[in-house]
């Protein structure tokens, strides 16, 4: 698969503090690759880089295999940090401006991105007149202006209530099934499982994984395991081959960790019944990506 | 991107910032009325019958028919360059404002071409100052002496004079808005430094440095219109001084130029550099 961005070794340092160390990885096209860290991790200085508005101490990085340009960024919607709009003008003129500069789209288009982030109705108040929500919606609107391949959402949802942030999730649902590949920078790891196809977590400045989902959560199996006597079950699984570690979750039952693969149901029912356990749960679960990002980013 | 399409977009911003017609505003009252004030100063010495009117009448001329009033509206005008810098400084520390210089990238500008955008900011709004300047003098001189009407086309070299120095000295007022970042900090620094500092600057230097002050940054671009020639007819000082100040003129304008390239080159140097 076609790569649309390749990010080689970039460093970044303000001053004693080290933003960014050595950072590398692959973007391929069509992939909702999601962007993960906590506060400070250095997710929008690694964003801002790539769109020429940081200079990188070190490293490299090339758009559709070509290093960054103006010609790159046009064919990108980008929306940094925060929504960054001349406050006096109204919607429609801002996008003008957006148009102008990129090249995307046309008069047309305008209407139709703020159709689709629902501030047509209000498409002729000023910018500094909207609510945080709808400057939000403007920037993703803006992003959307002239329906480019690619995208980058830095924190899309910030600023959106409930109903809001439901849009836009559904939103990037649709733009991947249109085949856009969308890059996408959170904290809301909710968010980012419900959609992304990839993703990379980050901390202080590393780059902690990156690649498939699927291939991040699931290095192990995970099966959870209930029955009258929690003890009595405990003790029967310490002689079961090929569990690494056993976790009491709650009162009602136990979490059993297995390498990626190796877990059986059906054979972990027979052992359990033939030690004389009956259970009454069994399930094997996925790792959900809160699990793993707090594994990882934990100290 | 050709450079029509850059004036374009910097068209867009510009022509419904409210403070943008504010500036045209009173720059359109201020330079008239200025003027206006003079020549009413010079009309009610001058009218007298009697002998200290004439006397006046002689000396002076009429600083405000042709072809005096290019100079004379050029130099009094030029006093007021206050005006269009507060709306320079607020365009560019508007887009810091709005992080709207940040946005200009990522939609696809380059860093050079955000510079020669606001250059162009600088060059409008020098342009809208000059023509209304050639406006004011031009109907003063067809106002004030009519019979003079015939030698409008002399003395037109203050006209571009006018825009070169307009620009040189709000490209100043662009080097502190690029550099500060903050509205009221950088106007704050050019009004103190432009209508205090410097002026008493080169008032020292004029009698303790051997006018060293005349490379100043805003004194390099102001004597390339020097004081009305009226001022040259009160004695053989003033005389002396006024045609030294002409002849001074071609330096000044050099210094001009080249500050003002420095000025620009810089600006073009520190933007594709620095982080945004």
């Amino acid at each position: 698969m076609q790569e649309v961005l390749n990010i080689n070794g970039i460093s970044k340092s303000y001053g004693p503090i080290k933003a960014l160390q050595n950072v590398s990885f692959q973007v391929p096209q069509g992939a909702v690759f999601g962007l993960l860290g906590p506060n400070g991790s250095g997710k929008t200085t690694l964003l801002s880089i790539i769109l020429d508005i940081l200079k990188a101490d070190s490293g490299s990085f090339a758009w559709f295999g070509h290093p960054g340009s103006p010609a790159t960024r046009k064919q990108i919607g980008s929306l940094l940090e925060t929504p960054n709009f001349y406050h006096y003008l109204s919607a429609t003129d801002n996008l003008k401006i957006t148009q102008a500069i990129s090249g995307r789209g046309d008069a047309a288009s305008i209407d139709t991105a703020l159709k689709i982030v629902k501030l047509y109705e209000r498409k002729n108040s000023k910018f500094s007149t909207y609510s945080l929500g709808m400057k939000q919606r403007l920037a993703i609107g803006a992003a959307l202006l002239g329906n480019p391949d690619v995208l980058l959402f830095d924190e899309p949802t910030n600023g959106l209530d409930p109903v809001g942030i439901a849009e836009i999730r559904e939103l990037i649902r649709e733009l991947a099934v249109q085949g856009k590949t969308i890059i996408m920078a959170s904290h809301l790891l909710d968010e980012v499982e419900k959609v992304c196809t990839h993703v990379a977590i980050m901390k202080r400045g590393n780059l902690l994984t990156a690649g498939p989902v699927d291939e991040v959560l699931a290095n192990e199996d995970i099966v959870e395991l209930g029955s009258q006597d929690l003890g009595v079950l405990e003790n029967i699984l310490q002689q079961y081959h090929g569990i690494t570690q056993i976790k009491t979750t709650d009162h009602q039952s136990l979490q059993a960790f297995f390498p990626v693969g190796t877990a059986s149901m059906e054979a972990i029912n027979q052992h359990c019944f033939e030690q004389g356990v009956v259970l009454n749960q069994l399930t094997l679960k996925k790792k959900s990506l809160e699990t793993k990002f707090f594994e990882l980013t934990n100290d | 991107m050709n450079l029509l399409a850059l004036v374009k977009i910097e068209w867009l911003k510009i022509k419904k910032y409210p403070a943008f017609w504010w500036m045209f505003g009173i720059v359109a009252l201020t330079y008239p009325g200025t003027n206006m004030m003079f020549y009413y100063g010079y009309s009610e010495g001058t009218k007298g019958k009697e002998v200290a009117s004439n006397v006046a009448k002689m000396l002076l001329g009429n600083p405000f028919a042709f072809p005096e009033t290019w100079h004379t509206v050029a130099f009094l005008s030029s006093v007021f360059i206050m005006i269009p810098a507060i709306l320079v400084i607020m365009l560019v520390t508007n887009e810091y404002n709005y992080k709207t210089h940040r946005q200009n990238i990522i939609d696809g500008w380059s860093r050079g071409q955000f510079v020669t955008s606001k250059l162009f900011d600088v060059v409008i709004i020098s342009a809208v100052s000059t023509v209304l300047y050639a406006v004011v003098a031009f109907s003063f001189g067809a106002w004030a002496d009519y019979d003079n009407i015939g030698r409008w086309a002399e003395q037109l070299q203050y006209i571009p004079l006018f825009f070169l120095q307009t620009f040189a000295q709000l490209s100043i007022a662009f080097l502190l808005g690029f550099l500060i970042k903050k509205a009221f900090i950088a106007l704050g620094i050019f009004f103190f430094y432009n209508l205090i500092l410097e002026n008493i600057a080169v008032a020292y230097a004029k009698i303790k440095l051997d006018d060293i002050g005349k490379f100043l940054p805003f004194e390099i671009s102001d004597r390339i219109i020097p004081s009305p020639a009226f001022m040259s007819r009160f004695g053989k000082d003033m005389k002396a001084a006024y045609e030294k100040a002409l002849d001074a003129i071609p330096m000044h304008i050099a210094l001009t130029l080249l500050l003002t390239a420095a000025i620009w080159a810089f600006c073009y140097w520190k933007h594709k550099r620095r982080d945004l």
